[in-house]
């Protein structure tokens, strides 16, 4: 449906005044025509209609320019364009059934690909977020669409809120599981320099205790020495790396608590530098001044500041059915303004053809 | 002619046409067109049977007294003529289409005009020129060559439409002028009288005259869509009428005036043409001087 954003602006229609009166056929009466012959004229008088306009074809040009220029400034869009039909979607692996007929049948997938391309199972392998996607649908879909989602009985890879849709849905329950985010077993690998520090017998232990067989996950490059951060450690942190550094290296940029004692203190920062991270521990390698560093628990927590576990993401699905309550998002409206400019050129060009080409009768 | 005068495919087209006169004079010099005189010096051609239309003093009487039969002498003598272009240059002329403006009457004329002085040139006849307008007579003597037809391009781009046409006392300065038996070109839209008196005059003074008439194409078509403001250039009078509904009338009575003119042509022995504006300049020029036009004086 059309509608206007800014109806004042129809008052420029009043403009149309202006070629009906450039058409009106009296100009040709106020410019003497030369005719030599008049002498074989005779005067008659002339027909009653008055009121009537030449070239009526240019005219119908001009008077259709200006309502699209009028339109145009009234700010023309489509509203409800929007497909009304129920919509079925379903997490694809599942069994959903045959396809129902009236309704537009997708796949819970990016971008909503239709029921009748296939898709990737989720039951084989991680899907992306399942909430994050139902919520993105709801968004998308106008008010009141009818939806029903088809999930399996165990679901995998959500989010920590239930999803709050601005619609009742139909969320029907199949058998099947989603498989569990496979998280790869962390294998640090631990880069130490060689040296005498007393700090390093606790990053030492705490390597030894985190190293596992085969081929490290992630390598973390430890780094004691004071000072600036040296310029190829710099550079590899830039490229993507991991350091690992005692208090007394400085490096320019903001780095921000992330791992605090018992007391809320903080024990180290991380900074952001270029694709890689810069860990940095807030005081010195010394259990008077950290104690966690005596703690059994010290390589667990290193760990977990280095690589964090992943949060929990399976559910049943019963559990975790999403609740009505938000607000109805706003369906967005077409704007028509750019096709009507399209228009508007066309319409000028043709008028201007119209009005310049060479055999006209009179020249309003 | 100034190359903007002749439409180069009118140009082309010229090369079939050549000036003819009635009655060719033998007085000035040689040229191309017959003279049937038997002067002195004249160079025999041949003997020929009499046919009608010839001369009763060109037949060879000795030739008669012994065989019986009437002869004409012909001789290879031609004579040259003087072409005289009479312009109209009255207001009228400057009425032009509003389809082809740009195109008048008086720019046709000198297309027209510049045609046969073209012709001329390649005969190796004298021309003339003469614009006719109350606001004065422009003269150009008699003249032939190359130059002359310089100083006809000039005076022709030079004429322009204004005024009415002169009374005959006006023209007083033509007689002297245009020798008997000149050829007389007389361009015009000939809807003054006067401009018909002239020409009825020239040619009972024995001067063959051409009439070339030249009218608009709204005279002919008077396709006005709606109303208009006619308005007579040389009187001034206007006429505030609706295009459609006069036209009927219009046509028949232009028609009928159109008619009266042609009759009264012919009935003083003046040959005549008309150009319509949307025409190609040689129809008038073809219908005078073509090879079937010719011939009826060959």
């Amino acid at each position: 449906m059309v509608a206007l954003l800014f109806p004042a602006a129809l008052a420029a229609l009043l403009a149309l005044a202006v070629p009906l009166l450039i058409h009106l056929a009296r100009r040709s009466e106020a410019r003497p025509t030369d005719f030599a012959a008049l002498e074989w004229l005779r005067e008659k008088p002339r027909p009653k209609s008055r009121l009537r306009f030449d070239d009526l074809l240019l005219l119908a040009l001009r008077l259709l320019l200006i309502t699209g220029l009028a339109l145009w400034l009234a700010r023309p869009v489509l509203t409800e364009s929007a497909d009304r039909t129920p919509v079925v979607t379903a997490v694809p692996g599942v069994d959903a059934g045959p396809p129902a007929a009236p309704k537009r049948n997708i796949w819970l997938a990016p971008g909503f690909p239709p029921g009748d391309e296939p898709q990737p199972s989720c039951l084989a392998q991680a899907c992306p977020p399942l909430f994050s996607l139902i919520r993105q649908l709801d968004a998308e879909l106008p008010p009141d669409v009818p939806l029903t989602l088809i999930v399996p009985e165990r679901l995998a890879g959500l989010d920590a809120e239930r999803p709050r849709l601005s619609r009742a849905v139909t969320w029907k329950i199949v058998p099947g599981a989603m498989p569990a985010s496979a998280a790869p077993p962390l294998r640090l690998h631990f880069i130490l320099p060689a040296g005498s520090d007393p700090g390093l017998r606790y990053l030492r232990a705490a390597a030894s205790a985190l190293q596992s067989p085969g081929t490290p996950t992630q390598t973390i490059i430890v780094h004691i020495a004071a000072g600036p951060l040296p310029a190829h450690l710099r550079a590899a942190v830039t490229e993507g790396a991991t350091v690992l550094a005692a208090p007394g290296v400085t490096a320019a940029g903001v780095a921000t608590p992330i791992w605090h004692d018992t007391d809320g203190q903080p024990l180290a920062t991380m900074q952001r530098i270029g694709r890689g991270y810069l860990y940095r521990f807030t005081r010195r390698l010394d259990p008077a001044a950290m104690p966690i560093l005596l703690d059994p628990d010290f390589p667990r927590q290193l760990a977990a500041m280095l690589a964090p576990p992943p949060p929990p993401g399976r559910a049943m699905a019963r559990d975790v059915a999403p609740i009505t309550g938000a607000p109805p998002w706003p369906v967005p409206a077409r704007d028509l303004q750019p096709w009507l400019a399209l228009a508007i050129a066309a319409l000028f060009a043709a008028e201007r053809w119209l009005a310049t080409r060479r055999r006209r009768a009179v020249s309003p | 002619m100034s190359p903007d005068l002749i439409p180069p495919a009118v140009r082309n087209r010229l090369a079939g046409l050549r000036l003819t006169a009635r009655r060719a004079v033998d007085l000035h010099g040689l040229g191309l067109h017959h003279s049937r005189s038997r002067g002195a010096g004249l160079e025999f051609a041949q003997y020929r049977a009499y046919e009608r239309g010839d001369e009763p003093r060109a037949i060879d009487w000795k030739l008669y007294a012994r065989s019986d039969r009437f002869f004409v002498r012909e001789s290879e003598r031609e004579s040259p003529l003087a072409l005289w272009l009479l312009i109209d240059a009255s207001a009228s002329m400057a009425q032009e289409d509003e389809a082809n403006p740009g195109w008048s009457r008086l720019a046709a004329a000198r297309g027209l005009a510049a045609c046969m002085a073209e012709l001329a040139l390649r005969q190796g006849d004298r021309f003339g020129l003469v614009g006719l307008s109350t606001g004065g007579l422009r003269l150009l003597d008699a003249g032939g060559g190359a130059r002359q037809r310089d100083r006809l391009a000039l005076d022709l781009n030079a004429l322009s439409a204004a005024g009415a046409f002169p009374a005959l006392t006006q023209l007083t300065p033509l007689w002297d002028r245009i020798g008997a038996h000149d050829l007389v070109v007389m361009i015009s839209d000939f809807f003054d009288a006067q401009a018909m008196d002239l020409a009825a005059r020239l040619a009972g003074a024995r001067r063959e005259v051409l009439a070339i008439e030249v009218l608009t194409v709204s005279e002919r078509d008077f396709a006005y869509p709606g109303g208009h403001r006619f308005r007579d250039p040389e009187t001034g009078a206007e006429l505030l009428g609706d295009g459609p509904a006069l036209r009927a009338e219009f046509l028949a009575r232009f028609g009928t005036a159109r008619a009266a003119r042609h009759a009264r042509f012919d009935s003083i022995g003046i040959r005549h043409a008309a150009l319509v504006l949307d025409e190609q300049l040689d129809v008038p020029l073809r219908a005078l001087f073509g090879a079937r036009a010719a011939g009826e004086y060959g």
